[in-house]
């Protein structure tokens, strides 16, 4: 055997190839770096825009209502503090490039927020909110309490210092999304291009971000609080936004976000783009991409069934929460195994030395 | 009835001949600068901390679970050992010393999680200890300068042929495992990883195509089945090893797989004539102004046969030709029960995903509470422990130990723990299939056997 032969095995292997090339029917273009493009462009940016605006306006609304003390003007706050934790649902989902850099998500939305840590600061006068053991108390979770709680009105009128504590939170919160958004603006180019398939690029995290963001959906907004992971026992102290009984909204939000990022859906028009569905369907997946969005549909339509704030439910409804999570535990399978197995993503962080 | 004998001399000159030693010398070096720049890496990457110190469980081999990791940053030191080791291998300084520490402190590792094992790791292990058991410092090392009667040009022909035996069984049985209809007929899991390329420059488009994907995986599968055959033979061994060269810096271009294309590359230069190695012996002699020194023996030295060796060198042979194929002993699918399937060479052969949801239990008031994995693995634990099932077993013991004897506070109420069962449901997608239900929840897996019979609990595969 020589070289002779080592040609005519080539050429033999390359002859089956070719023969076995069949005429299929063609599937859509897609490429990663227009689902980068899109994301950042059409959901990101304009999220990121919408909640620094969003701040903006609660700023706003806290200066003048610490000028003019009214019940009235408090509910504009309140309003504007809601519109803010709503479009945070959709800006939490990208926790990566500059959120994760500045711990962006972990200093706006860590709950549930410790009321003694907000109280002793309060009372002390001077803090540094900066500080590890103060994330508990700051972000939107630490202005849920300080703003619903059964005293809040009152406080609001009287006590300076419970004001300055609310200023220099909502101060802080804005500060950085500023600096969030500027980052941003910079880091789009390089987050676009970044299609490769290591598990520091910015596809595989967008993927890997996508699922512990929905996994932080069916955990923390739903699962804890209803006991799933405390033998059954209820959790309300676990509930999300518990002061302003909020919950169902925000959930209801981070699904929407989520099931448009799924999408590639416009932030601001909803108008589709690519997503990660293009994707499926390319892959000749089209009935797993039907199958996510009909469960993010049911979900959502469950979520809809409920009335009552969260904490009530789970008082009166436990049948329907059990449902609901049910739901959203079935999803998980279909995103974190079936759709990420077939983008052939690494789920893993970490560099990989071989197999 | 026909019967081929080779006679016993023929086998005795086959393995015990003096041949030149320089192919081993070179493999010496070349396989000590490997190891030292891959514990380099490793070092380097933070692998140590993340790998053997952070993690709070470790996933020990059945019969090896004695095997711990060193307290904190003592972890480091069995890597410093290495380093020092790698150095003396390469100078051929302290040799033998020098080979067993790589080799025991490298294994040493690897036993402490199966989660992190890797084909080539187990790789690294075994050319290691043949390294340790061969004499490849008799030539162009330390070793020979300071103790001058060990020199020699000669060394019998196993000591080679064992090290090119290794290589081919690496190759052959990682040929062997691609011949599956996955991998030949639905061209998987290399579609699923190829598409993934689409965007790299003018030739990513060809990843998307299908056919692309067929033509890697039998080329792939011939590569591996014949590529030690072309390398073996004089004549087509240049046009072998530029095959060798493509292929693997193609994997590595494509596939997260570290340092080992380069193994690859490198270790199978020893298939290459002496004349070959000498030319290298003497280029680096000329770098490092080495003189030959004298030499003491000028012939070849007789041929001493020891039948010791013979039986020995018999066992390694039929161990690693039988241990590959331990999986015909179990029912079911290999690629879902994975069973026997380690330590067989099963190469970037399968995308498996799973999602594994534990709960624990309570037998007083039945209870039950969902885990939080992450609370205890660390991701690439839990990733790999969701499809492999002894892991999973290993895992659901560690659970119940956790929680047997503990009390938990949830609201007002205290609940004491005793003898809970654990319980999981697992997902898992193979090859691009949909997923499938894996383990269902009607298991306690506390009560399951861990050992090496079949597993009778894994949900029945489904095509």
């Amino acid at each position: 055997m020589g070289f002779r032969s080592i040609i005519i095995l080539t050429s033999l292997v390359g002859i089956v190839f070719l023969g076995c090339k069949k005429t299929e029917e063609e599937t859509p273009d897609f490429n990663k770096g227009q689902l980068l493009t899109n994301v950042s462009g059409q959901i990101i940016l304009p999220s990121l825009n919408d909640f620094d605006s969003d701040l903006s306006d609660l700023q706003t609304s806290f200066m003048n209502f610490r000028n003019d003390r009214t019940a009235a003007n408090l509910e504009i706050v309140r309003n504007d503090w809601k519109k803010s934790y709503l479009t945070f649902q959709t800006v939490k989902i990208f926790d990566l490039g500059p959120i994760k850099n500045n711990g962006f998500k972990a200093s706006t939305a860590t709950y549930p927020t410790d009321t003694l840590d907000i109280r002793a600061n309060i009372s002390a006068g001077s803090y540094n909110l900066g500080s590890a053991a103060n994330v508990d108390a700051i972000g939107l979770p630490a202005l849920d309490y300080l703003f619903f709680q059964p005293n809040a009105l009152v406080e609001l009128q009287n006590n300076e210092d419970y004001l300055n504590y609310v200023e220099a939170v909502i101060n802080k919160m804005k500060s950085e999304s500023t600096l969030v958004l500027d980052q941003w603006q910079g880091y789009k180019a390089t987050f676009d291009a970044s299609t490769g398939t290591s598990s520091t690029s910015s596809f595989s995290e967008l993927v890997n971000e996508f699922n512990r963001d929905y996994e932080l959906a069916k955990n923390a907004k739903v699962g804890i609080p209803i006991g799933k992971k405390s033998l059954g026992i209820p959790m309300p102290e676990y509930v999300e936004a518990r002061y302003s009984g909020f919950s169902f909204e925000l959930l209801d939000a981070s699904i929407k976000a989520l099931t448009k990022v799924f999408n590639g859906n416009s932030y601001e028009t909803s108008n589709p783009g690519v997503g990660f569905d293009d994707y499926l369907v390319h892959l000749d997946k089209e009935s797993l991409k039907t199958t996510i969005n009909t469960n993010f549909t049911a979900i959502q339509n469950k979520i809809d069934t409920f009335s009552s704030s969260l904490e009530v439910e789970i008082q009166q409804n436990m049948t329907g929460l059990d449902e609901l999570y049910l739901l959203l535990q079935q999803q998980v399978v279909y995103i974190k195994t079936d759709m990420t197995s077939a983008f052939g993503v690494l789920i893993t962080y970490q560099d990989n030395d071989g197999d | 009835m026909m019967v081929t004998k080779i006679p016993r001399s023929r086998i005795s000159s086959l393995l015990f001949e003096e041949v030149s030693i320089a192919p081993l010398v070179v493999f010496r070096i070349i396989f000590g600068a490997l190891l030292l720049f891959g514990t380099l890496r490793f070092i380097g990457k933070g692998w140590v901390e993340d790998l053997y110190i952070t993690p709070k469980y470790y996933f020990g081999y059945l019969g090896f679970e004695w095997i711990k990791p060193l307290p904190g940053e003592f972890m480091y030191i069995p890597f410093i050992l290495m380093l020092i080791a790698s150095l003396g291998i390469i100078l051929g300084l302290f040799y033998r010393f020098s080979s067993l520490t790589y080799f025991i402190c490298f294994t040493y590792v690897e036993l402490l999680d199966k989660s992190n094992y890797l084909n080539h790791y187990y790789f690294v292990s075994l050319i290691c200890f043949l390294m340790a058991v061969v004499p490849a410092h008799r030539y162009f090392s330390v070793d020979s300068r300071l103790f001058p009667s060990i020199k020699s040009l000669y060394t019998p022909r196993w000591h080679i042929g064992i090290i090119k035996f290794q290589l081919a069984v690496v190759y052959i049985f990682a040929g062997i495992a691609k011949i599956n209809s996955d991998w030949l007929f639905q061209a998987q899991p290399l579609k699923t990883w190829l598409q993934a390329h689409h965007e790299i420059p003018l030739i990513g488009t060809f990843f998307q195509e299908d056919w692309v994907a067929y033509l890697f995986s039998w080329f792939g599968c011939f590569y591996d089945l014949f590529i030690v055959f072309f390398l073996l033979k004089s004549s087509t061994r240049k046009f072998a090893y530029v095959f060798v060269i493509i292929f693997h810096l193609l994997t590595w271009y494509l596939f997260p797989i570290g340092v080992f294309p380069w193994v690859m590359i490198f270790s199978t230069l020893i298939f290459f004539s002496p004349e070959f190695h000498k030319n290298i012996i003497r280029f680096l002699m000329k770098i490092f102004g080495a003189y030959p020194g004298k030499l003491h023996l000028i012939s070849p030295p007789k041929i001493t046969v020891k039948p010791m060796v013979k039986a020995l060198i018999f066992v390694y042979v039929i161990l690693q030709l039988i241990i590959p194929f331990r999986y015909v002993l179990y029912p079911g699918n290999l690629f879902w029960n994975e069973e026997g399937f380690r330590f067989s060479w099963r190469v970037m052969l399968m995308h498996k995903e799973g999602h594994a949801t534990f709960y624990l239990v309570d037998s007083n008031t039945g209870r039950e509470s969902e885990i939080t994995n992450s609370r205890f693995l660390t991701r690439t634990q839990e990733d790999q422990m969701a499809t492999q099932p002894d892991m999973i077993l290993q895992y659901a013991q560690f659970l119940k130990n956790y929680y047997d004897g503990r009390r938990l506070h949830y609201g007002d109420q205290i609940f004491e723990i005793a003898d809970p069962a654990i319980r999981a449901e697992i997902y898992v997608s193979l090859n691009g299939r949909p997923s499938q239900l894996f383990v269902s929840k009607e298991h306690d897996l506390t009560k399951l056997e861990y050992n090496l019979g079949h597993r009778e609990w894994i949900e029945p595969f489904k095509e």
